[in-house]
């Protein structure tokens, strides 16, 4: 083979290498498009907003005025986002605590030796997953938690109580939304770790059993350590999601002309709320920023990142 | 061992009495809400209160169709959920397989930012979204909501197409492309038929996606007329009253009944489609 033969050969071969890039590039365009047009380029406007006073008077002549927003955000106590913050830790804490332990009842309890409505259960139980969530939460609203025709006000009133409201101060407003939530997070729990449990190896519970282990013991020298590492991503994505819950919060306690007089946020109720009712958009924007870098530091501090088969 | 099956016994009728409890507990308030839409009497009010109807009647089906323009929004939503869906797999099937097949120059940086991206939650750039959208006078167009849709469930399009791609092996692949099979043969026949279960599953997440999405919905529609069901539902509570409630239970009702439908029908196919994707949720 010639020299010039070779030369070519490596052309050709950079040349086709391009032309796969391009090709590549050209197929996924379509999407990638749309993800730069509705995802990446709005993110990068909401930074920009941040750095303004966007408001509703001004909507087309805002000004740029530095960090300002961030610094009433982080450094005004009052301003409510810290608070918001806090709330949001709280609240993701108490739901994941909740719904890992009851998930994990009701999942060794689906597991019985023998239990013969096993699949009835479980389809039974994975009912609320299959609603349309804000379904679900608004039928709670009204037809539980209202406090004139709602369910338990009726009972309360059949057991000679008087009335309660039961969105109508903080704290009872937060296990309101607590149920709710326990209430639609749980089947996915329930399925993640049912299916997690099933592939535990029988033979290692015989010879505990042999060595007269109790159940306790068990479970947490057994259970949760075999189940541990395949139930881990699905928690991680729950907290995610926890973490980001607006639905719940905003539908039950506070719709636009509808407050039912609590006062609880998470940051994504106290984000939206600044934006769309108060119409504060700068400064709304500045805590979307921050939520984004809390969000992708929580992200690589858990390094979840993807699997990927090569 | 008698006394050990005895003991075995009483465990399981304990046992089964939590879980129909549980289960009990856990249907109050959708059961809750089928009495009221089928209560005779509306009497939510008066002090005789039931949980079961003691007359039962259609009659607030009825008014859902003939009162409120929900046979509208359900064309609205039927519209807007068909074509996001029918856009997703268009554009995120072929990215999501080229992302997987081939290895080119920024592919891992894309896909990396994806998994960020992913974490940012939409409504939070709802602002910059409606400022980008109104001068292209998109605002208050079924247009301008398939964007939105389409370009949120992107990321999750293609991170959960690509991720069932990856376990499909690349060797029936390459045995047919020395049959002479050409690529876009081979995407039809061999392997769109093989992710059968993703694309479904992707398909279904955007569909419900798209039926439950209310915020969006509410803020950049205007006029009852243009509304989807779940924004319609939304504002049929906000003029919450006590009259309304059986309405808006059998509305309600009606609104969760394909969703569950294509849910259960899909089951099945959820944890294929599902867990072997990159990305899970």
């Amino acid at each position: 083979m010639k020299k010039s033969d070779i030369k070519s050969d490596i052309k050709s071969t950079k040349k086709k290498k391009g032309a796969g890039t391009a090709a590549a590039y050209l197929w996924s365009a379509p999407s990638l498009l749309l993800i730069c047009l509705i995802v990446v380029f709005p993110i990068f406007y909401t930074g920009y907003i941040s750095l303004t006073n966007m408001n509703v008077y001004h909507w087309f002549t805002y000004d740029l005025i530095g960090l300002d927003n961030y610094k009433e955000a982080l450094l005004v106590f009052d301003s409510g986002f810290l608070s918001a913050l806090f709330l949001t830790v709280v609240w993701t804490a108490v739901n994941m605590l909740l719904q890992l332990v009851a998930a994990y009842l009701l999942a060794s309890l689906l597991n019985t030796k023998g239990l013969k409505l096993r699949n009835c259960y479980r389809t039974l139980l994975i009912f609320p997953w299959a609603m349309p969530g804000y379904v679900s939460i608004l039928l709670w609203k009204t037809g539980m938690f209202n406090s004139q025709f709602g369910l338990l006000n009726q009972w309360m009133e059949k057991m000679g109580f008087s009335p309660v409201k039961w969105l109508a101060d903080d704290m009872s407003a937060f296990i309101c939304c607590t149920i709710v939530n326990l209430w639609l997070a749980l089947p996915f729990m329930i399925t993640i770790i049912d299916g997690a449990l099933q592939s535990v190896d029988r033979s290692y519970y015989e010879s505990a059993l042999l060595d007269g282990a109790d159940w306790m013991q068990r479970t947490w020298y057994i259970t949760i350590p075999a189940i541990r590492p395949i139930i881990a991503p699905s928690v991680v994505i729950t907290i995610f999601t926890t973490f980001k819950q607006f639905d719940v919060i905003y539908l039950l306690t506070q719709q636009a002309g509808a407050k039912t007089g609590a006062h609880i946020h998470t940051i994504l109720t106290y984000a939206y709320e600044n934006a769309f009712i108060t119409n504060n958009y700068g400064y709304s924007s500045a805590v979307s920023m921050i939520i984004f870098v809390i969000l992708i530091v929580f992200s690589y501090g858990i390094n979840m990142k993807p699997k990927e088969e090569s | 061992m008698k006394h050990r099956k005895r003991k075995q016994q009483v465990k399981l009728a304990v046992v089964n009495l939590v879980l129909m409890l549980v289960c009990i507990v856990t249907f109050v308030p959708i059961l809750y809400a089928f009495s009221v839409s089928i209560n005779e009497q509306n009497s939510l009010l008066s002090s005789d209160f039931s949980f079961i109807p003691k007359e039962v009647t259609l009659e607030n089906y009825r008014k859902v169709f003939t009162e409120e323009p929900v046979v509208l929004w359900f064309r609205n939503s039927l519209f807007l959920a068909v074509s996001t869906v029918m856009i997703s797999l268009g554009t995120g099937i072929p990215a999501a397989y080229i992302f997987s097949r081939r290895r080119f120059p920024g592919r891992n940086a894309i896909l990396q930012m994806l998994i960020l991206l992913y974490a940012f939650p939409s409504l939070l750039s709802m602002t910059a979204l409606y400022k980008l959208l109104s001068p292209m006078g998109l605002i208050n167009t079924k247009t301008g909501l398939i964007i939105v849709y389409t370009g949120t469930m992107a990321v999750f399009a293609l991170w959960n197409m690509k991720g069932y791609f990856d376990t499909i092996p690349i060797e029936i692949e390459e045995a047919a492309m020395i049959d002479g099979a050409s690529p876009l043969q081979i995407v039809r026949r061999i392997v769109l038929p093989l992710a059968k279960p993703t694309v479904a599953v992707t398909a279904m997440m955007v569909l419900i996606y798209v039926w439950n999405e209310y915020i969006f919905a509410i803020n950049f529609m205007t006029g009852e007329n243009t509304y989807t069901l779940a924004a319609g539902l939304y504002s049929l509570q906000a003029n919450e009253t006590s009259g309304s409630w059986p309405v808006f239970s059998a509305a309600s009702l009606l609104v969760s009944l394909p969703i569950l439908v294509i849910f259960f029908a899909m089951q099945k196919n959820m944890a294929s489609g599902l867990t072997s994707g990159g990305v899970k949720g």
